[in-house]
């Protein structure tokens, strides 16, 4: 069956968001069909306003509506430590722990040359002449434990290391509060190559 | 081990298919292009998660449907497992006892499997990727650490062939400090495939030289060698390993950079055979290819056994009638008893071994089996 010209645009739309098929993508349509006129109109500004609205941070690149970003114009925060993240999302992570204080570096993505990124294609370049003007001691590389995000990770550090720069790595191993039982072959094995002195 | 029960939904050329297994030894009788292989083919992957034949999933969906199913029902040592693989357009989920496993390397090794078919017979003879893939896929199904290591070697080295494509098309700047971490993450990748590589293989040779002289009467003393494009040796510690793939990689850095791939590291590995001191793959007769090809997979079979405290299910597709009677009764003498073992074969005649005449038969026709009573 033929869907009506503004349902099948809205379901194209839909379809453009991850994780939505066809089947999702109707019901959704089909919601939005049912909706208050006002809620539709909410919805539909608060889509244009995370567009218009967030931009990325001239400094750190995380994402913001004030340049620069609230973290990196808190002057309560530790300047001399820089926490490198793939994402966004990360830099959302790492906050709601509430223990870092030091400021962030958000790359947009790891050096995967298969998918096309090569290190001049996420912001490297620019964390790199932030370590030259800033007061930097410590860069802290979170990247993701995969084979992309290790090789940005040793990659960046292979050109910071020279600087006298501290380079450090986030530990990977046991989830707290598991089972060491549960745990996989290779998660423990990396869990014994990163084991600590009492 | 032992399968009791198989279950498929449109899985190759079979819509639905049920059958129970009560025999030891099973014979699976039919012409050809019947679909034997195919059923071979599915208790395979039950266990292997991929098919022996193809890597492309979507050839194991039968034509228009969306997705394959093949179910299981074994029992082994710790009790009944319920094994499940499914295919789809949007990849494959495989589930024991109906928890779905997200790592593949914890569902391989559930169900140990060994399979003898007529490719096998070339494993002397082939090419070398024949033997790499012999090595990766027995070694992986009793060592998941070793699958691990192996799947994370050629994501590293799918990535670096990339890098060096561009480094030679000049798309990118000249820059040894990023080939120099991909370098070092393949070496980490590369030793630990290595080591359990040299491990498997004093193993397998072990267990394969007695076998290998029964067979052959007593004529033959068999030796299996590991040929490196490193300078490597099975004594080795990881740390040596990685020191000498280093040293590799630094010997090939030109021509990687004029060729724009790897050119060094276990992938470009290969095996060697040899019988009395001769190397059988350019020396050897066609019956002593055959005969080391048997010992190897009677030795396999040995070593998942010690490995595991448990026997594999054997399949043996289309390869009886292959053999002459005195490695037929040999290979049928060694499973008597010990190993759940399928036979697929076009006729019976000719295979009069005693544990036939007591196998479970069963007929197939067109993609729909019966059983003989």
């Amino acid at each position: 069956m033929q869907y009506p010209q503004p349902i099948a645009k809205l379901m194209d739309s839909f379809m453009r968001l991850p994780g939505i098929g066809p089947k999702t993508a109707a019901r959704l349509a089909f919601h939005v069909l049912d909706m208050k006129e006002d809620d539709v109109l909410d919805f539909a500004r608060a889509l244009v306003s995370v567009k218009r609205e967030l931009t990325y941070c001239s400094v750190c690149h995380h994402i913001t509506d004030t340049d620069p970003c609230r973290i990196c114009d808190d002057s309560s925060r530790d300047r001399s430590m820089i926490c490198v993240v793939e994402q966004s999302k990360d830099v959302i992570a790492m906050e709601k722990m509430k223990e870092y204080t030091g400021l962030y570096h958000v790359l947009h993505g790891a050096v995967s040359p298969v998918d096309g990124i090569g290190p001049e294609d996420i912001y490297l370049p620019d964390l790199l002449k932030r370590l030259q003007d800033e007061e930097v001691q410590e860069l802290i590389v979170a990247t993701d434990p995969n084979i992309e995000g290790e090789a940005t990770a040793m990659y960046i550090s292979r050109l910071v290391k020279p600087t006298g720069i501290r380079v450090t790595r986030l530990a990977h191993g046991l989830p707290v509060g598991g089972d060491l039982e549960y745990a996989d072959e290779v998660t423990l094995s990396k869990a014994i190559e990163g084991r600590r002195e009492f | 081990m032992q399968i009791h029960s198989l279950e498929l939904k449109d899985y190759r050329n079979y819509d639905s298919l049920e059958l129970t297994f009560d025999h030891q030894v099973n014979v699976i009788l039919g012409e050809n292009a019947q679909g034997k292989t195919n059923l071979m083919e599915a208790i395979y992957v039950l266990g292997m998660a991929r098919s022996h034949r193809t890597p492309r999933d979507k050839e194991l969906i039968r034509w228009d449907q969306p997705f394959a199913r093949i179910r299981g029902g074994l029992s082994n040592r710790r009790g009944p497992a319920d094994m499940e693989v499914v295919f789809s357009r949007r990849g494959k989920k495989v589930k024991v006892n109906a928890i779905e496993k997200k790592r593949l390397s914890e569902f391989v090794g559930t169900c140990t499997i060994v399979m003898f078919a007529p490719e096998d017979l070339t494993l002397v003879k082939g090419s070398p990727q024949v033997r790499r893939r012999f090595l990766d896929m027995e070694l992986g199904q009793i060592n998941n650490v070793y699958l691990y290591h192996l799947s994370q070697y050629y994501k590293i080295l799918k990535q670096r062939n990339q890098w060096l494509k561009e480094l030679r098309e000049r798309r990118r700047d000249s820059d040894d400090a990023m080939l120099d971490v991909m370098t070092g993450q393949l070496v980490d990748a590369g030793a630990e495939v290595l080591l359990r590589r040299f491990q498997f293989l004093d193993k397998l040779a072990q267990w394969a030289a007695p076998i290998h002289q029964d067979i052959s009467r007593g004529r033959e003393e068999l030796e299996v060698s590991y040929d490196a494009s490193a300078e490597v040796d099975r004594t080795m510690t990881i740390d040596e390993l990685k020191h000498a793939l280093h040293e590799a990689f630094a010997g090939v850095r030109e021509q990687e950079m004029r060729r724009g791939t790897t050119q060094a590291g276990p992938h470009r590995d290969d095996l060697s055979f040899f019988v009395n001191g001769r190397n059988i793959q350019t020396y050897g007769s066609q019956g002593q290819q055959r005969t080391t090809a048997l010992s190897l997979k009677l030795a396999e079979i040995e070593l998942i056994y010690e490995k595991t405290g448990e026997y594999p299910i054997l399949l043996l597709d289309d390869v009886l009638s292959e053999l002459d009677d005195h490695r037929q009764t040999h290979l049928l003498n060694a499973i008597k008893g010990r190993v759940q073992t399928f036979v697929t074969t076009t006729s019976v005649d000719g295979l009069d071994h005693e544990l036939l005449s007591e196998a479970g038969t069963y007929y197939v026709e067109e993609g729909t089996i019966r059983e003989r009573s």
